[in-house]
């Protein structure tokens, strides 16, 4: 089967998803969103079209590839694409004014590729070198662009105007993608597309059985992608989600509230 | 000699009701090495048992939890109106679910050298206080797993945890809402109850 057949089984497949994610579909009116997903219809479809496609190709793949694949294997696998990834994260350290940072992460970029076989064993952690997760759209947050509206990509997930530009220009240096356009026919991206959704098969479950899927993702993502951002969770605002209707023992509210 | 060690005795008896009163940081270390403590003595018993070491967390845990005012902060809005022996139930129904999904967690750590508890940092004051712990996952990664406390009269207590930034109210919170206005408060407790809801946020 060629490249250009698959892909066309592929669309079609994807639009029979999106058919199917369309009609069922709900979302509130306008005045009841969040203000951080003001375009929820549009997202729901896309997140059902996105889990259709999951459902129909990548989840089985990734069932498949976990089911053959020892788990030694497997991790050796992961580390080598995380391994692969360093690049964008130095990148961005030293544009968020991070300089030692930038140079652990280098450390461990070449610890790991030079003794740790390519970056199939992570020999860093082992050795205490930290670990950073930094991309363009968290470089933007720092230097600014707090909040940006949530949008989920067809096939990439969930993101936000800022992120999906960021990513954009993360691709631009990162080295996988770059040898995915020289030289399509050695990198191995569907691998990696695997391997990564392999990953998060644990957490199906809770996917399956939360009440509102879309609603589980996106907040779970602002949620953590804030963390990222910020390096430190943040506190919700607990005064503002009790019910204004107090109950006796409860202390008048903004009284020696959190500093 | 002799007397210098009753006297120290007496005042470890005599601290031990009143450990509801120490601080988050001390409460945290202390059920975590409780419960490390349980598991490290009869982890095959527990792994072929779960029920077992559901309710030796659930001893633990559930005295140092806030547990209604944690489900009145799940339900917010849509408390109102709604007897409180409900939300009480509602509460109860919620916290059980965490410690089962808690319980099962645990069983996956080698060691309680996994759980190191940071330092007091940030915005915390009398009234509440959010404790930092590092969880270092098998695949030597670590995570962030965040509790925070309020003062209540019984002393510190927990009323929500937060996973790499994820919060638990806040997450639930949504999804509960959004169950509660489609099917109503009764049948949204009925299936909390039957354990038919599921509470999992960790991310890691």
């Amino acid at each position: 089967m060629t490249l250009h057949n698959a892909l066309a089984r592929f669309s079609t497949l994807a639009a029979v998803a999106l058919l199917t994610a369309c009609a069922t579909v709900k979302a509130p009116p306008p005045e009841e969103r969040i203000p951080e997903d003001p375009w929820e219809p549009l997202n729901r479809n896309i997140y059902a079209f996105n889990r259709g496609v999951d459902k129909a190709v990548l989840r089985p793949l990734a069932r498949g590839y976990d089911y053959v694949t020892p788990e030694p294997v497997e991790r050796g696998i992961a580390n080598f694409f995380d391994n692969i990834r360093s690049l964008p994260d130095i990148a961005n350290l030293l544009l968020q004014g991070r300089p030692m940072n930038a140079l652990r992460m280098t450390e461990r970029f070449f610890v790991n590729t030079v003794f740790g076989i390519g970056g199939i064993v992570d020999v860093a952690t082992d050795a205490g070198i930290p670990d950073f997760d930094e991309d363009l759209g968290q470089t933007l947050a720092v230097w600014g662009w707090a909040d940006s509206p949530f949008l989920m990509l067809p096939f990439l997930g969930p993101s936000t105007v800022r992120d999906t530009l960021g990513m954009a220009g993360d691709s631009t240096y990162d080295i996988a993608w770059q040898r995915t356009l020289d030289s399509a026919k050695y990198y191995p991206l569907p691998l990696d597309i695997i391997q990564l959704r392999a990953r998060l098969l644990d957490r199906d479950a809770d996917l399956d059985a939360a009440y509102d899927e879309y609603l589980l993702v996106r907040d779970a993502w602002l949620q953590r992608r804030a963390y990222k951002i910020s390096g430190e969770s943040a506190t919700p605002d607990y005064d503002a989600l009790l019910d204004e209707d107090p109950w006796e023992d409860d202390p008048p509210p903004g009284d020696d509230a959190r500093n | 000699m002799n007397r210098i060690l009753l006297a120290a005795f007496a005042l470890l008896l005599a601290s031990t009701p009143t450990r509801a009163l120490d601080g988050p940081v001390e409460i945290v270390r202390e059920t975590s090495n409780e419960i490390f403590g349980q598991i490290e003595l009869s982890r095959e018993h527990f792994e072929e048992n779960p029920d077992a070491l559901r309710n030796v967390v659930r001893e633990l845990m559930l005295p140092r939890i806030d547990v209604v005012y944690s489900g009145r902060l799940v339900l917010g809005r849509a408390a109102r109106g709604i007897e409180r022996d409900k939300v009480i139930a509602f509460s109860d129904a919620l916290s059980e679910l965490l410690i089962e999904r808690y319980a099962t967690g645990l069983l996956e750590f080698r060691t309680r050298d996994q759980i190191e508890v940071l330092p007091l940092e940030g915005d915390n004051s009398e009234r509440m206080t959010k404790v930092r712990t590092r969880v270092t996952l098998n695949n030597g990664k670590t995570a962030p797993v965040d509790y925070v406390f309020r003062n209540t009269d019984e002393g510190w207590k927990i009323f929500d945890v937060i996973v790499e930034g994820i919060s638990y109210v806040a997450t639930f919170r949504n999804q509960i809402g959004e169950q509660i206005r489609a099917d109503g408060f009764d049948a949204t407790l009925e299936r909390l109850k039957a354990g038919r809801l599921d509470l999992e946020v960790e991310d890691v």
